[in-house]
This record gives structure tokens, C-alpha cells and sequence, in this order.
């Protein structure tokens, strides 16, 4: 293992913090997805990089990053299924325009 | 050898993985930013396949760029501009090139986490290194911010204007009328500052860390049946929650996204034919008609000629 487990933590680091960047900054909904898509990858970066260089005879942290996939596939399906019913009823997908839901 | 090879591979694919993020994230068009999204997935791909993870690194590839993307794209088509037409008239092209520039910091920052790996005092120097970069990355996005509040003036301006918007029913419809159009929030150099504050603190959290417990350990090249059997034999209940987790959730999807049933509901009224005449155009900045009645006659000569090219 030439290089070594910190390089993969920077980059898992530099990828959760472009996510961070997109959820607050941008404007629309399903742009506010794809930032949380970033830091999903963010996570299973971190996850994979630890198994291999703390425990790669232990395969528990591979079934780990499978559920984190599985968990946003479904948040991914449930958001842009929340985004399309939105839209229709106000024809729009900026997150600003939601803010009367708020409770 | 095969040092210089894993080195190049992993520079290959971290960059790829953050460059594409970092495009997504500033880019102006909403089908662009899918496009960033997708080369950021296949640069972690890259990097799960050189972890080793070759399963994780194949389930990315499907999961992610065959499902979500595929969904992400198939929305951004339904949306308001998803090529950003509208920003293309605003004065964001220098801007977009100094974030472009701004990739540059960050790359070499994770370059020399990875060159030096032993020496802690190469680490500090790299993260301050880091720090220092990422300050004049607010400071611009500050600016950017700024500009683009100028730049969207004159378009609110515009749209304001109501014989314009009759005319131009597109941008109504949107219910954008007055707003500007950028893809951003005003809290925009807030998020920045944030994002670069959580990016500093992780990587200051990393150098600052003692050595993990890293083992020489090689995992079995053949981990896609050792994780299989892990799944079906200790994480049997969550696999199994995750199944019911899937079925719950497409049950949902489906739910949320069906039209209502309800004979109020906008979604019903919209489907409705509607029997009544479109609005006039009154100002459709075309030429006059008189002159267009002339046109078909050059069109006649022209491929009137271009039978004849063919003939010979």
C-alpha cells in the first residue's frame, strides 16, 4: 500500500465538504440531491479506506457501505418523488419557495 | 513500479472524483451538473477499486450512474432551464474560470498528504497550505456572489416588465418573474465559508490524529463471495430490512408521484383539455410577413441547384 489511508481521508474530506457547499448553497431541490449524493460518496469512501487499511479480513465494513447505497437509493427515489409532486403543484423546485412547509 | 503505478492511479482518480464534484457544485447548467456527477462517481469507483473494494467499486457504477443518475437527469429534463440558457448572458464566464482556477489548491494540498506520508511536520505544512488556500476560495466566492446580484439586476428589471412577460409566457410560467435565475441562494459565500470551515476542520482533524492501527493484511482478492456470505449469514436481518426498506420506499415513490384523486387537486385540472383560445402574440420580434412571402423562391432555386450538383 503505496499510498497511504490519510490521502483517501483528504479526499473523502475535500468530497464531503463540495457536498456540504452544494446542499446549503444551491438553489434547487434536485441540486440539493446531488450534494447529498456527494456526501453519501463521501461516507463510502471513508468506510472502504478504513476496512482496507484497519480490518481487510473483515468484510463487515463492505456490507456497511452496500447498506449506505441501498439507503440512498430509496432517499434518492422518496426526494425526487417529493421534488415532482412540488413541482406540479407549484411549478417550481427552489427550495426558497417551500418555506410555508416549514411547521 | 507498481508504486509509481498505484500513486498515478489514485492521483488519476481523486482528482477526477473532486474535480468533478467541485464542477458540479459551480457549474451554471443543471444537466452539466449531472454530467460532473457522473465523472465524480466513476473517480470514487476508481478509488474503491484500488481499495480493493471491487464490488463496491461495480455496485457504484450500477447503483449510482445506471440508477440515480439516470433518475437525477430524467428530472432535470422536467425542470425550468436545465442548460442554464439564462446564464449564459450574464457576465459569469470569468468567474466560472477563476473557479476553475480554484482547483488547484485543493489538488495540491491532497498531493502532498499523499507524497509525504511519514513526516508529521509535512502534514502541518501541507494542511496550512491548505488553509491558506481555502481562504481566498470565500473570498471569491463572496465576490462571485456579489457580481451576480449586479448581473441579475437588469433581468428582474426586464421581466418586470409586463407586456414582456405576456409575450414571453415561458418565463412566467416558471414563476420567476422578478427573481434572479442563478441556480444559488443568497446564503451563497455563507456556504462556502462553511464548507471550506468543514473542510479545513477534517483535513486539521487528520493531520492532528495519531497513526491509525494499519495493518499489512491483504483482503481476499475474491471478497465479492465473502461478502455475499456475510450477507446472507450474519447481516441476514439487515439485508432483509433492506429489502423491505426498498419495497416501503418504491411503495412511496409511487404514492407520492401518482396524481391525486382528488377532483380539486391542480394536478387533475392540468391534465384537462381546455377549450379556449391561446392568447395573441403580439410582439413576436420576427420580420414582417411580407417579406417572408419572397423567401421560397431562392429556396426553389437553391435546391433546384443542389438536384443538379447530385446529377453530375
Amino acid at each position: 500500500m503505496t499510498v497511504p489511508l490519510t490521502a483517501y481521508l483528504v479526499v473523502a474530506a475535500l468530497l464531503f465538504a463540495i457536498g456540504v457547499y452544494t446542499v446549503v448553497a444551491q438553489r434547487s431541490a434536485v441540486m440539493v440531491l446531488m450534494g447529498v449524493e456527494v456526501l453519501l460518496n463521501a461516507i463510502g469512501l471513508n468506510v472502504v479506506a478504513f476496512w482496507r487499511f484497519t480490518a481487510p479480513t473483515d468484510y463487515s465494513a463492505q456490507v456497511l457501505a452496500i447498506l449506505v447505497v441501498t439507503v440512498g437509493a430509496i432517499e434518492m427515489a422518496i426526494g425526487l418523488a417529493l421534488v415532482l409532486l412540488l413541482y406540479r403543484q407549484r411549478r417550481t423546485v427552489e427550495v426558497d419557495a417551500y418555506t410555508d412547509l416549514n411547521g | 513500479m507498481m508504486a509509481a503505478f498505484d500513486i498515478l492511479a489514485f492521483g488519476a482518480c481523486s482528482f477526477v472524483a473532486v474535480a468533478g464534484a467541485l464542477g458540479m457544485a459551480t457549474t451554471m447548467s443543471m444537466f452539466r451538473s449531472g454530467i460532473f456527477l457522473m465523472a465524480s462517481f466513476i473517480g470514487v469507483a476508481g478509488l474503491f477499486i484500488l481499495l480493493s473494494a471491487d464490488l463496491i467499486g461495480l455496485l457504484q457504477v450500477m447503483m449510482y450512474i445506471g440508477g440515480f443518475l439516470v433518475m437525477i437527469l430524467f428530472m432535470v429534463l422536467v425542470m425550468h432551464d436545465p442548460g442554464g440558457a439564462m446564464m449564459a448572458g450574464m457576465e459569469l464566464s470569468p468567474l466560472e474560470r477563476w473557479f476553475s482556477k480554484g482547483l488547484v489548491p485543493r489538488d495540491e494540498a491532497t498531493s502532498a498528504g499523499q507524497d509525504d506520508p511519514a513526516s508529521g511536520e509535512g502534514r502541518s505544512h501541507a494542511g496550512n497550505r491548505h488553509e491558506g488556500h481555502a481562504m481566498p476560495h470565500g473570498e471569491g466566492r463572496h465576490g462571485h456572489a456579489r457580481d451576480h446580484g449586479g448581473g441579475a439586476m437588469p433581468h428582474g428589471a426586464h421581466g418586470g416588465h409586463a407586456e414582456h412577460r405576456h409575450a414571453d409566457h415561458q418565463h412566467g410560467d416558471g414563476g420567476h418573474g422578478g427573481m434572479d435565475m442563478s441556480m444559488v441562494t443568497p446564503v451563497r459565500p455563507l456556504a462556502a465559508w462553511l464548507a471550506a470551515a468543514a473542510g479545513v476542520v477534517l483535513v486539521g482533524m487528520l493531520f492532528l490524529r495519531p497513526a491509525w492501527p494499519v495493518t499489512d493484511a491483504v483482503p481476499d482478492p475474491d471478497s465479492a463471495r465473502r461478502v455475499g456470505n456475510l450477507l446472507m449469514d450474519k447481516y441476514m436481518v439487515a439485508f432483509e430490512g433492506a429489502g423491505f426498506l426498498i419495497l416501503i420506499g418504491i411503495f412511496g415513490a409511487v404514492l407520492l408521484a401518482r396524481p391525486s384523486t382528488h377532483p380539486d387537486d391542480p394536478s387533475r385540472a392540468a391534465k384537462a383539455a381546455v377549450d379556449a383560445k391561446p392568447e395573441a402574440i403580439r410582439d413576436d420580434r420576427l420580420a414582417p410577413l411580407a417579406e417572408a412571402g419572397g423567401a421560397p423562391e431562392p429556396e426553389h432555386h437553391g435546391s433546384h441547384h443542389g438536384h443538379e450538383d447530385h446529377v453530375g
